[in-house]
């Protein structure tokens, strides 16, 4: 390692226009995560122009501050509303928002950001020190590996949501078919499109996800209000004994521990994403504990888990960008053409011609991490305070972000008639105890499954013996085997204990 | 007298608006790209648009609008109103190949080709740690033993198709989802060649790719000692004019004024920075004459690879 250019890069680093810059993008980032509607590509993709007038190593880190920002600022929207600003934050929701229920939104704010700042700052140093010269160890993920790791992925995640065995199956059947709406990836022809233009790229994500989550939660919360009055905000006293403790953070170590490992894992795979970062990091998180049961009514490792590798990913998302130059997910794509606007072509060869802007980046991160921690900490008081506003005038809002957040993506009346279809479609879903979380995981695996199981096949001339040169891909569909026979399992004890004695919710 | 009045009153009635237009644009712009934000083509746009946003003195936004590879933003614009504020910057794939295989809204005659900035450079390109680095060693290479192709768009898989049915090769051909799903392929090694639209740009520096033949209809300047494929004695070729397009019907001094900028950008240092030396694609200025016949010539060559 050059000294000489981490000294520069450090002091660089530690000037006023940094701190600016980059507080200004994790407090951009954070507002947009606390925003469900409003998704970090979108945050990215509006923020690239104003860093036309920065210099390289500020836009950067600007942009990279604020996918940072996102990703701990959609907690807060899914502890306090149970409407997560991300995706990849419905996770949190599952047990933060019980949490904050129980009276104690504090703690729950608090774990998810000492969660998502560990997570974060231990999967940059990963980047620094370990990742870059390993980054060509993710090219031993071909086509094969990266379909036994999304099979596994699957039917692990959805494994998660307990329940029903039929229903789990309706709710994931009906993702993997939205899943394959579009044009198909090597024809070209349209496939369940019904003559729209608008779908040939397969439903909008944005449309789906914030639909499902957090605009069928309004509708949720909506009728309760109807019913009985005022219970969504949650009574925030003066209460000293609201607040993360030494032992809480003892017993949740681990937890954030094993989560930045997940979370890094999967962003150092091209193509995977926080979503199933923060989901696969809960399911092992629920794996491991002592008493599952509680997972899902106010666990502080259930919100530790997502966060910490919901964060994680974002760095991690960065290996394979400068170890090789490839994208790990939609925002480090962005990142390429920011790069490339600031005359900067993104790859191995950063590192040997570029050195100082690369450890300015770095130390920018690390910045990014602390200016996180110090505005989540302070923030958390005036966030908390979002409890106290009347449902009535919260709902609204939130509705409204949905919609313009929708409209931004450019779908145009479409897009919002989608947005609503989907709305209902996760209201009824909640309603009638569908897991939305197997639907959504489903929907977001199905394309990425489909091409590679569709390259594995075409590549291996349909020679499954391929397999026996592949460890890891062994490895993984022995795992997928496994979880599956789990799964067999557990639901048909479950079914059995369900006939003795019948349980209610 | 009569007719003295009839000229006057035509006079100012065609001067009226004229005298509005020449002024124009005197609200901000929209530049509509067809991709998500990060690819070659939005990273030019937004160059572009800064640009031009100098010469023309108003707000150039850029607004995306993926979907279908830009079939979405096509339509769309057949239905914006055609006074020239909203135009779209990109190529013209979806209007000579897309309406060949999906049904459509809207065909080459409801837009016009103002002026085309840049030229895209779709090449075959192979890992540097394969065994063959020209077009012509992995044909040979590809008579001896099986060989796999990773394809992009039906067209360049038609291509590849017909070239290997002539010479006799054993290949399977895997779709990728775009450059971003070729490189790992490609680097991995886990493909033999691959075709790539101009995603080699960021791994031939490193020595990492090698670019065995073009498939644009002329060499690269960035890379001189490439052929063609036409060249090579292969009568097949991609041609990829990045442009700037209007609805049909936008007055004629506004159309003049866009591309009167198009031309100030070709000349531009910045411009020319970023699209050569991050994208390798070539800056040129060709003029709507030119540009209107390219893409109904492209559009009669593809149908007919198409058809076989």
């Amino acid at each position: 390692m050059d000294f000489s250019a981490v000294g520069a890069a450090a002091a660089e680093a530690l000037t006023l226009a940094s701190f600016i810059g980059i507080g200004g993008g994790v407090l951009l980032g954070y507002v947009v995560g606390v925003i469900p509607g409003l998704s970090r590509s979108v945050a990215i993709s509006i923020a690239i122009p104003m860093t036309f007038y920065m210099s390289p190593y500020i836009a950067i880190s600007f942009l990279i501050g604020l996918s940072k920002g996102t990703a701990a600022g959609s907690a807060v929207s899914a502890i306090l509303l149970n409407a997560p600003g991300e995706a990849s934050s419905a996770a949190t929701a599952l047990d933060g928002y019980p949490m904050a229920k129980q009276g104690k939104p504090k703690t729950a704010l608090q774990i998810g950001l000492i969660a998502s700042v560990m997570g974060d700052i231990l999967a940059t140093i990963i980047l620094i020190f370990v990742a870059i010269p390993f980054a060509r160890v993710a090219l031993m993920f071909g086509p094969y590996e990266m379909a036994a790791i999304l099979a596994f992925a699957l039917v692990f995640i959805a494994g998660l949501s307990g329940g029903n065995i039929f229903k789990g199956l309706a709710a994931g059947g009906l993702g993997i078919l939205l899943g394959t709406v579009g044009l198909d990836n090597q024809t070209g022809l349209p496939r369940l499109t019904f003559g729209y233009t608008e779908l040939m790229d397969g439903m909008p994500l944005i449309a789906v996800a914030i639909g499902t989550l957090a605009l069928s939660e309004m509708f949720v919360q909506s009728e309760k209000l109807r019913y009985e009055r005022g219970t969504m905000s949650v009574a925030l006293k003066k209460d000293d004994s609201d607040r993360m403790t030494w032992p809480i953070f003892r017993r949740i170590l681990p937890t954030i521990l094993r989560g930045t490992g997940v979370g890094t894992f999967v962003g150092a795979l091209p193509g995977l994403g926080p979503s199933v970062g923060s989901f696969m990091s809960y399911g092992m998180a629920q794996k491991a504990a002592k008493e599952p049961e509680r997972f899902g009514k106010g666990e502080p490792k259930g919100i530790a888990a997502a966060e910490s590798a919901d964060n994680a990913v974002i760095p991690a998302a960065l290996i394979p960008l400068f170890g090789l130059g490839i994208p790990g997910n939609v925002s480090a794509a962005l990142l390429i053409g920011a790069f490339a606007i600031h005359g900067i072509t993104v790859g191995p060869l950063l590192l040997r011609d570029n050195p100082e802007l690369l450890y300015s980046i770095f130390a920018g991160m690390i910045l990014a991490s602390v200016i996180m921690l110090a505005l989540g900490w302070f923030g958390l008081m005036f966030f908390a305070q979002i409890t106290r506003v009347p449902p009535h005038v919260v709902i609204p809002v939130v509705i409204f972000f949905c919609l313009a957040g929708m409209m931004l993506q450019g779908y145009g009346t479409f897009g919002l008639i989608i947005l609503m279809g989907f709305a209902l479609l996760g209201y009824l879903m909640k309603k009638y105890d569908y897991s939305f979380v197997t639907f959504l995981v489903a929907f977001i695996i199905t394309p990425m499954l489909e091409l590679n199981l569709r390259q594995s096949i075409i590549l291996s001339r349909g020679n499954w013996e391929i397999l026996l040169g592949r460890p890891i891909a062994m490895f993984f569909i022995a795992c997928t085997v496994l979880a599956l026979v789990t799964l067999i399992i557990r639901t048909f004890r479950t079914d059995k204990a369900a006939a003795g004695a019948p349980t209610s919710e | 007298m009569k007719k003295t009045f009839a000229a006057i009153l035509g006079a100012t009635m065609m001067t009226a608006p004229m005298a509005m237009a020449d002024d124009w644009p005197t609200r901000p712009l929209t530049m509509v790209i067809g991709f998500a934000p990060g690819g070659s083509t939005d990273i030019q746009g937004r160059v572009l648009a800064n640009v031009m946003e100098e010469y023309l003195g108003q707000p150039v936004n850029v607004v995306n609008q993926p979907g279908g590879g830009s079939a979405v933003a096509f339509t769309r614009l057949k239905n914006t109103e055609a006074d020239g504020n909203t135009f779209l910057f990109g190529g013209t794939t979806a209007l000579t190949f897309t309406p060949i295989i999906t049904p459509v809204e809207y065909e080459i005659d409801d837009f016009e080709y103002l002026a085309a900035v840049a030229l895209g450079q779709n090449a075959i390109v192979t890992s540097a740690e394969q065994p063959f680095s020209t077009f012509d060693e992995i044909i040979a290479h590809g008579k001896e033993n099986q060989m796999t192709y990773a394809q992009q768009t039906p067209l360049d898989e038609a291509i590849i198709r017909a070239i290997a049915e002539e010479e006799g090769l054993d290949l399977a051909i895997v779709p990728t989802g775009g450059g971003g799903g070729m490189a790992p392929l490609v680097l991995g090694r886990e493909v033999d060649f691959a075709y790539s639209g101009g995603t080699h740009a960021q791994y031939t520096p490193t020595g990492e790719m090698v670019v065995a033949a073009f498939m644009s209809a002329e060499r690269s300047p960035f890379y001189p000692d490439t052929p063609t494929l036409m060249e090579l004695g292969y009568d097949y070729s991609i041609e990829d004019y990045r442009t700037i397009i209007v609805p049909q019907g936008v007055p004629e001094n506004v159309k003049a004024r866009l591309l009167e900028a198009a031309e100030y950008a070709s000349e531009s240092q910045s411009f020319k920075d970023i699209t050569e030396g991050n994208t390798f694609f070539p800056v040129v200025f060709i003029g709507q004459e030119e540009m209107e016949a390219n893409v109904r010539r492209i559009r009669a060559a593809t149908e007919e690879v198409m058809a076989d």
